[in-house]
This record gives C-alpha cells, sequence and structure tokens, in this order.
C-alpha cells in the first residue's frame, strides 16, 4: 500500500510535480486576461498547498505497527517479550540471543570504532534496535515507515534505562529481581511515547 | 512460617568453549532446544541454543535457563569470540580425549581468555570422546588432575552414546544456583502486620507465583473488583472473597493443592492482620 511505503521525501516530490504540471498549464493555456492568469497560478498554489498538508498529515496520523518487541540485555538476555502474532515454533529466548549474536559479528566485522548495529532490513520487515548501556529494545515492524518509531524506541529505552539500568547492571539472571518494568513497555506499546 | 513452594525462574548464559572438531556442537546437539542450523557457528561465529532444567528445593522450585552460547573454536577469532563471551555467567570446557593437544589447550588457552574477557566463572571441564578411549587413558588421568588442581569438577562423557552428557547440565546448573534462596528467606520472613500490607505482599506473591507479571495483575484487579476489594481501604470480608478467585486462577495454572496450600495460608494472613 502507498500509505504503508510513503516518505517524507516522496510527499515533496509528488507536490513539486504537481505543481509543476498545473504552473506549466497556466503558462500554456492563452487567457483573455493577465488578471485571469493570476488568478489561476493563485488558485494551483493553493491547491499544491493543500495537497502537501493534506498528505502529510495522513503520512503522520498512521501509525507504525509493531510486530514484536524484544527487550534484552546487551549480552543477549531476553527481559520480556510482547508479541502480536503466535509463533509457536519461535523460541524467544534463543531468538534474543541470535539477534545479540549477529549484532556482535556486524559490530566486529565492519566497525572498528565500537558502533552499534541500529537497523536491520529484510523483504518487508525492518527491525529497529535502540541501545544504552544496560537495555536493548529491538522492533520488528512490518510497515516500512521505521523514522517514526526510532525516536519512540529510543526515549522508551532511555526511561527503562533510568528506572532498571542500575538493576541490571549486576543482574543474576532472577526474573523476580527485575521489577515492573511492564508499565514503560505498556507505555510504548500504547503509543504513549508518541509525540 | 511460609509453608508453600515458591516458583523462581532464573536465566543464564553459558558459554561452550573449546578447539575446533573437539565435539561442542555434538555435545549439545541432542539434549537441548535448538532452533537454529550448526551452520551458524561457521558464518557469525555463534550458535544460541537453551537448556531448561528444574530443580527441586524444599521451599522452591527453580525454573532455570541455560542459554548456551556454542562459539567458534578457532582460535584466530578472538574478537567475535570475546563479545560472545561478554555476560557469561557459566563455562563449559570441552577437549577431545582423543587429540592431547585439545585438552592441554583448556588451560593453556580457553581458560586464560575466559578469565581475562569475564574473570571467574562456575566452570565444569568436559572431557569428550570418552567412548574412543583405551583403558588407563593417560589424557583422561591428565584432565581429572586439572580439574582437580583448578577446583573443577570434570566429566568424562561421549556425545556419541550420551554418557554424561545430561550430568554437564546438571552439575553446572546447581554450581550457579549455589546461593539462590526463596524470597521468604531473603526477607528474614518479616511477616506483614496491618491488613493493607497483607494485601500488598499477597499480590506480590500470586504475581511471583504466577509467573507471568501483566497477566497476574489483570486476574488480581479482575478479582478485586469482583470481591469488592477497595485497595485503599480494604475490609477483611472482600479480601477473603478476592482470595477465593485467586486460588481457582492457580488452580489453573499451578496445581490444586499449590492452589489450596497459598489460599490457606493467605486467608490465615488476612485474618490475623490488624485492621
Amino acid at each position: 500500500m502507498m500509505e504503508q511505503d510513503i516518505k517524507i521525501e516522496t510527499l515533496i516530490v509528488m507536490s513539486v510535480a504537481i505543481f509543476a504540471v498545473l504552473a506549466t498549464v497556466a503558462f500554456l493555456v492563452p487567457f483573455e486576461d493577465s488578471n485571469t492568469k493570476l488568478f489561476f497560478i493563485a488558485l494551483v498554489t493553493v491547491l499544491t498547498a493543500i495537497n502537501v498538508v493534506g498528505l502529510f498529515m495522513v503520512w503522520q496520523s498512521s501509525p507504525t505497527i509493531v510486530d514484536e518487541v524484544f527487550l534484552m540485555t546487551p549480552t543477549g538476555m531476553l527481559l520480556k517479550h510482547y508479541t502480536r502474532r503466535l509463533r509457536p515454533d519461535q523460541d524467544t529466548d534463543i531468538m534474543a540471543g541470535m539477534l545479540t549474536a549477529v549484532q556482535n559479528f556486524v559490530r566486529d566485522s565492519f566497525d572498528e570504532a565500537g558502533g552499534r548495529l541500529n537497523e536491520i532490513r529484510f523483504e518487508n520487515y525492518d527491525i529497529l534496535i535502540s541501545h544504552t548501556k544496560n537495555v536493548v529494545l529491538a522492533a520488528i515492524i512490518s510497515t516500512k515507515k521505521p523514522e517514526k518509531l526510532r525516536v519512540e524506541l529510543k526515549n522508551a529505552n532511555d526511561d527503562i534505562e533510568k528506572a532498571f539500568g542500575e538493576r541490571l547492571s549486576h543482574w543474576s539472571g532472577d526474573k523476580s529481581e527485575l521489577g515492573d518494568v511492564d508499565v514503560l513497555m505498556k507505555k510504548l506499546l500504547s503509543g504513549k511515547y508518541r509525540k | 512460617m511460609r509453608n508453600w513452594m515458591e516458583l523462581k525462574e532464573i536465566l543464564k548464559k553459558v558459554v561452550l568453549l573449546g578447539d575446533g572438531g573437539v565435539g561442542k556442537t555434538s555435545l549439545i546437539a541432542r539434549y537441548v532446544v535448538n532452533k537454529f542450523d550448526d551452520k551458524y557457528i561457521a558464518t557469525i561465529g555463534t550458535k544460541v541454543s537453551k537448556k531448561d532444567i528444574q530443580v527441586v528445593r524444599p521451599d522452591l522450585i527453580i525454573n532455570l535457563k541455560l542459554m548456551i552460547w556454542d562459539i567458534l573454536g578457532q582460535k584466530e577469532y578472538s574478537k567475535i569470540r570475546t563479545s560472545s563471551m561478554s555476560g557469561a555467567q557459566g563455562l563449559i570446557l570441552v577437549g577431545d580425549l582423543s587429540r592431547p593437544e585439545t585438552v592441554r589447550s583448556l588451560e593453556d588457552f580457553w581458560l586464560k581468555e575466559v578469565k581475562l574477557s569475564v574473570g571467574n566463572i562456575p566452570t565444569v571441564i568436559v572431557g569428550n570422546k570418552v567412548d574412543l578411549l583405551k583403558k588407563e587413558s593417560m589424557e583422561a588421568a591428565t584432565l581429572e588432575a586439572m580439574g582437580e588442581r583448578l577446583g573443577y569438577p570434570t566429566l568424562l562423557c561421549s556425545a556419541k552414546t550420551g554418557r554424561n552428557v545430561e550430568e554437564i547440565f546438571s552439575t553446572l546448573g546447581e554450581m550457579l544456583l549455589e546461593g539462590v534462596v526463596s524470597t521468604a528467606k531473603t526477607r528474614k520472613e518479616k511477616a506483614p502486620q496491618t491488613l493493607a500490607e497483607v494485601v500488598d505482599f499477597i499480590v506480590q506473591d500470586f504475581c511471583a507465583q504466577y509467573g507471568d507479571l501483566e497477566k497476574a495483575m489483570l486476574i488480581v484487579q479482575h478479582q478485586f473488583e469482583e470481591a469488592g476489594v477497595d485497595i485503599r481501604k480494604p475490609s477483611k470480608d472482600a479480601v477473603l472473597r478476592a482470595l477465593d478467585g485467586l486460588a481457582k486462577a492457580e488452580e489453573l495454572t499451578l496445581t490444586k493443592s499449590v492452589a489450596r496450600v497459598n489460599l490457606e495460608e493467605r486467608q490465615r494472613m488476612v485474618i490475623l492482620s490488624k485492621g
């Protein structure tokens, strides 16, 4: 769907193209007087502006659909997993570990400066990854609008780090020691980090 | 004071190390949850598997999840190996009893590398391919002497026959759970006094035993609403009604007997509380 693929750059290109076509028409059509011509050009400008604003609002209002979220430690231990889909064949602990292993591999193979892998794209899926010192949040989305979710993930991750980072830095692996991280995760999943 | 079982879920990261070809991957293949092909070890240097172990103690049931990171045994790839070892809480060192050099490198190379990366962690030393060994083999004796000197349990096993393989995980599991006691013991069992404190304690206890905090809180909320519990000013009658609902939920997730013991203990606490 177009709505799913649309990016802000696409909107600008489309609007400029519409304006160009209408403006060309305005100059080519033999108007009877200059006032009529000016009126037509003004009309074209207003219509184009409405078009830009309208498309932008459609783009902004359609939410990014998150399929799965993994809350992990940087060492690959799964703390929480949230999903919209039932995948009985999937072991989420192993998935979290392998996701971390892939990140380690990419970082160690390609980046000498110790950077981090922030995104993995595969056909219709994007995996967005947000890192802080003690927390990693990975979201799998299928709506191709990662730019909107990236900020939400980062804000949620910063809050989780602030609330649980210290505890996680010396976490023994006992899940009952984690505390109620669900409150912040629910805030993320219900779109409350959306600006 | 408490006489019911507490459930704990504990996650531990374990790394499996040793020279290439000693049988690390074969050792775990039949005994763990494998979701990814072994080719990932050659391609990204690591493969993660899982082994679930249940440990039952007098007042505690521990569901231990060992996340096993099987790491490429070629010594040259130290960078990727170090990343994969990060945060490891347990170590299984594997040598091939039919290849003496792989046994020697456990102490000379692998153990040194682990100590540099993650320090001293619970470790089990494993001599694999014991089925190929002749009687009174020098390698087995060398390995056992090494384990004794270093203070680590040593197991001779065979991935082919399955001998002692389960014991590797149970031995390491026990080492990783040393010092884990029930929350009740940790808190020195100070009994809550007021009804509000008792309610808070029951909610926490129900959630801890239920496992899934989100679902547990929904059940608590529902049962409290049904029973008419005002969380700011609870009455004993309402809380006692809510306890019946919680017990029914526990019958479905735990066992009937555990749910009954929990119910009786909680009823006693509510009745004895002040307020």
